[in-house]
């Protein structure tokens, strides 16, 4: 197992260097001047040189990516052009509340997407098959700015249950999931419509094969046949949309944080965007590829750990 | 012994009972919402985007202040000088600065020292945004602890408009800029009625109350000041109560939705922002003046106030917008006359009308207006080929002369020769080594905007603008659309302490008399 991790991250490290250098150039591809962007639109040439100047914008490329390189591979992302605090606690800031986000909808995603999946599978064509695909087609046709905003009007304008913004305090346990409940409620429940499609997919293809046939005809139950022999085979594609899926909420649910008010890694990286805040770009772009390597090992993992088979390849 | 104990006890209870203090009710704190992502740069001097604006407005005075509520240059007053005098040339003027006005936190009294550094802070390109407003001063200088003294190389319109508490004229603590260095963005000494406490990144920036303010202690125990770019969800806060003052939309809709809440106050006031289309003098199609009075004459004004709403709109009427010194309402605007343009189309030989490519930005409130633009035009046969870009490069686009019509919305300090200087003045034509915002490339009433700011007499003065403004018109180096009003929603139980008219800070001013009642 530990060669098998060592490998996989030492795979990752040509993947990180070329994320480095493709950042490095994709922000200064970017048009839109940050010494404009400070100085606002009364900026004259002379004001906007100086400025590039103090923030070293004017240097030679190769010496600003060298710079760049250096200082990343030893964990030092600069300061923020805006803010002028270090990138890393910044990150360090929200990345909290970004990973409660993540986290929470993949729970509440896969505690629903799962059985109902298995559910429809083992009703194929029947009512709950119907309904079930009726419901995850309305799930993943409801954009977040939608479902939230219904979210928002129900439970925090006509019921008063949970407040409509709101930082959470980390130190604050109760507080924190209290804020947290119609956030991960909302990607929460696209996921589950994602989740339950694939589930129900990859059910009744396992749910075909020779193998549930020889069970059923031994006698085996058919708890145990749906969920150790149906579903550990099912689990492969589960598995990987959940990873998949992990990964892209971690930098893509700037519209769940826009609508909900919260921090968060997307949120702060289209204001970096926004700011033309090139460290502050490069180093969320670098920690997220980072984040993003670490989910697609961990889900390589769990390959290995539902199918001996991969782990022997 | 348990009767001593007992008596003891009840001496101890006395005690208690006695020396217990009442405690004092903690002052509220006002919560306003915000439309943006974040907070920017709290350094006073780079605070250039509204929302900074808006918040370095309750941490900073000026030298002078616009009277709360107003952002009329006559009702300029003493802020931290308590008075002034100005010599017979108006090149030196001299600032005697009200004694104990303290800093926040321990950075002490303001002295003339920290005046003459902020003065010389903000007059320098690369500690401020606005070093262009002090072009003209020569020297800032500390008379004695308590005076200040500034010559100018030539008189300006409105000294006293770049001393205010607005843009450059801020005054910070030397002491915590030469301490903090870089991190005063985000950790700003002011002496203002409220302090900076601390920034939550992409939530809010929370402000306590100055005790020591110098004018008397706040009546608000502090500011939450909260970022929600979602208008949905900053509404929906608002109506839930989450909220005591909301930035609203310059719609109709939303003033008219807003206003039916309960115990709820919209406020619409000044300055207008005046959006104006710049035409490229020197380029085709816009080098042939019967083009650009084509245009101008199928730009519809009263469809745009219609669109956008009467309570927070009105037609533009000049080059400059409505209020500022020197604007006048009477420069000869070319009127709406759809027959009328498409004749001046076939006479430049366009008779089946002409096609321009124009940059725009993808912001909601300036591409909106420019998608009314592009069918009112298209009615005279003019065809506007959008080219949508994101924010940030269409700013750098359009200084790049990349785009021969630009759509333009501002706001600036209200007098003329600022708007006229930097849109239509030679030495603010984009792509020159002086440039600010001239897209037109508009040359034809130099000889009047110089005049003007170095004119003595008032009367000459308003009459060297007024020509310019006639003659930028006659020329159509621009054509002026529509001016939208700034809209804030309030309850009823806040009490700014003044009437609110105006705010150069963009927002409501906050000051040491605004309550939650």
């Amino acid at each position: 197992m530990l060669g098998f991790v060592l490998r996989r991250l030492l795979a990752a490290i040509p993947t990180l260097l070329a994320v480095l250098t493709l950042v490095f150039v994709i922000v200064r591809v970017v048009p839109g001047d940050p010494a404009l962007v400070i100085l606002g639109d009364q900026a004259t040439p002379e004001a906007t040189a100086a400025v590039r100047e103090r923030l070293g914008l004017d240097r030679p490329l190769l010496v600003q990516y060298f710079d760049f390189l250096g200082s990343a591979l030893q964990g030092d992302f600069g300061n923020s052009l805006v803010t002028n605090r270090p990138i890393l606690s910044e990150v360090r800031a929200v990345l909290p509340h970004t990973v409660d986000l993540t986290l929470a909808s993949m729970v509440i995603g896969v505690a629903i997407g799962v059985p109902v999946g298995i559910w429809a599978a083992l009703n194929r064509n029947g009512v709950i098959d119907v309904m079930a695909r009726l419901l995850s087609l309305i799930g993943l046709s409801f954009p977040v700015f939608v479902s939230g905003v219904f979210l928002l009007l129900a439970f925090g304008l006509h019921w008063r249950l949970f407040p409509v913004i709101g930082s959470a305090d980390l130190n604050d346990p109760l507080d924190r999931l209290h804020k947290l409940v119609l956030p991960a409620m909302t990607l929460g429940l696209l996921m589950a419509a994602y989740i339950t499609r694939v589930t129900r997919s990859a059910m009744l293809q396992s749910l075909g094969e020779d193998y549930m046939r020889t069970a059923r005809a031994k006698g085996v139950p058919r708890r145990r046949v749906v969920w150790v022999h149906g579903l550990r085979n099912a689990a492969l594609p589960i598995v990987t949309v959940v990873g998949l899926y992990v990964g892209i909420l971690l930098g893509n649910s700037v519209l769940t944080e826009i609508v909900f008010n919260r921090p968060g890694l997307g949120k702060i990286i289209v204001g970096a965007l926004n700011q033309r805040d090139y460290p502050m770009l490069q180093g969320l772009l670098v920690i997220y590829c980072f984040l993003i390597v670490i989910v697609n090992l961990i889900t390589d993992l769990l390959y290995g750990v539902i199918d001996p088979r991969v782990k022997a390849a | 012994m348990i009767r001593r104990f007992g008596f003891k006890a009840a001496i101890l209870a006395a005690a208690l009972a006695f020396s217990t203090p009442v405690f004092a009710q903690p002052l509220p704190i006002l919560r306003v919402g915000m439309a943006a992502q974040d907070v920017g740069r709290l350094d006073p001097h780079f605070a250039v985007s509204t929302i900074d604006r808006v918040v370095v407005a309750w941490m900073f005075n000026g030298l002078v202040r616009f009277k709360p509520g107003s952002i009329d240059p006559a009702e300029i007053e003493p802020d931290l000088a308590q008075s002034w005098e100005r010599s017979d040339d108006g090149l030196t003027w001299t600032f005697h600065l009200r004694p104990n006005v303290a800093f926040h936190g321990n950075y002490g009294m303001v002295t003339a020292d920290d005046v003459v550094f902020s003065l010389k802070k903000s007059s320098t390109a690369a500690t401020s945004a606005f070093a262009a407003d002090f072009a003209a001063f020569e020297t800032i200088e500390a008379v004695d602890p308590m005076t200040v003294r500034i010559k100018l190389r030539n008189p300006v319109p409105s000294l006293l408009g770049i001393l205010t508490n607005y843009a450059g004229g801020y005054i910070v603590s030397r002491r915590a800029v030469e301490e903090r260095g870089a991190g005063f963005v985000r950790s700003p000494i002011g002496t203002g009625p409220f302090m900076l406490d601390h920034v939550t990144p992409n939530q809010s920036a929370e402000l306590v109350a100055h005790e020591g303010y110098f004018r008397g202690k706040p009546l608000l125990g502090g500011i939450s000041y909260r970022f929600i770019p979602s208008d949905a969800s900053r509404d929906l806060a608002f109506q839930a109560g989450e909220l005591d003052v909301n930035y609203g939309r310059a719609d109709q809709t939303w003033v008219n939705r807003t206003r039916q809440l309960p115990n709820v106050t919209v406020d619409v006031f000044e300055p207008g922002e005046l959006t104006e289309l710049s035409l490229n003098i020197t380029r085709p199609p816009f080098n042939d003046i019967r083009v650009r009075q084509a245009l101008a004459h199928a730009v519809n004004r009263a469809e745009f106030v219609r669109w956008r709403g009467a309570d927070v709109s009105r037609e533009g009427q000049s080059v400059v917008p409505r209020g500022y010194l020197g604007f006048i309402n009477d420069p000869g605007l070319l009127p709406h006359d759809i027959n009328r343009a498409k004749a001046l189309l076939a006479e430049a030989g366009y008779p089946n009308g002409l096609t321009i490519r124009v940059i725009h930005t993808q912001l909601p409130e300036m591409l909106s207006g420019m998608q009314v633009l592009q069918q009112q035009l298209r009615r005279a046969g003019i065809t506007l080929d959008l080219n949508i870009v994101e924010h940030a490069t269409f700013h750098q686009q359009i200084r790049q002369d990349l785009s021969p019509m630009v759509y333009y919305s501002a706001a600036r300090f209200p007098v003329a020769d600022i708007f006229l200087t930097q849109f239509f003045h030679s030495r603010s034509i984009v792509q020159t080594p002086t440039a600010v915002t001239n897209f037109s490339h508009c040359d034809k009433a130099d000889a009047q905007i110089d005049g003007a700011r170095v004119a003595t007499d008032l009367v000459e003065q308003r009459r060297l603008w007024a020509e310019a403004q006639r003659i930028i018109v006659r020329e159509v180096c621009a054509v002026p659309v529509i001016e939208t009003l700034l809209v804030f929603g309030r309850r009823n139980n806040v009490d700014y302490g003044y009437e609110l008219n105006g705010s150069m800070s963009l927002g409501p001013l906050i000051t040491e008399k605004t309550r939650l009642r």
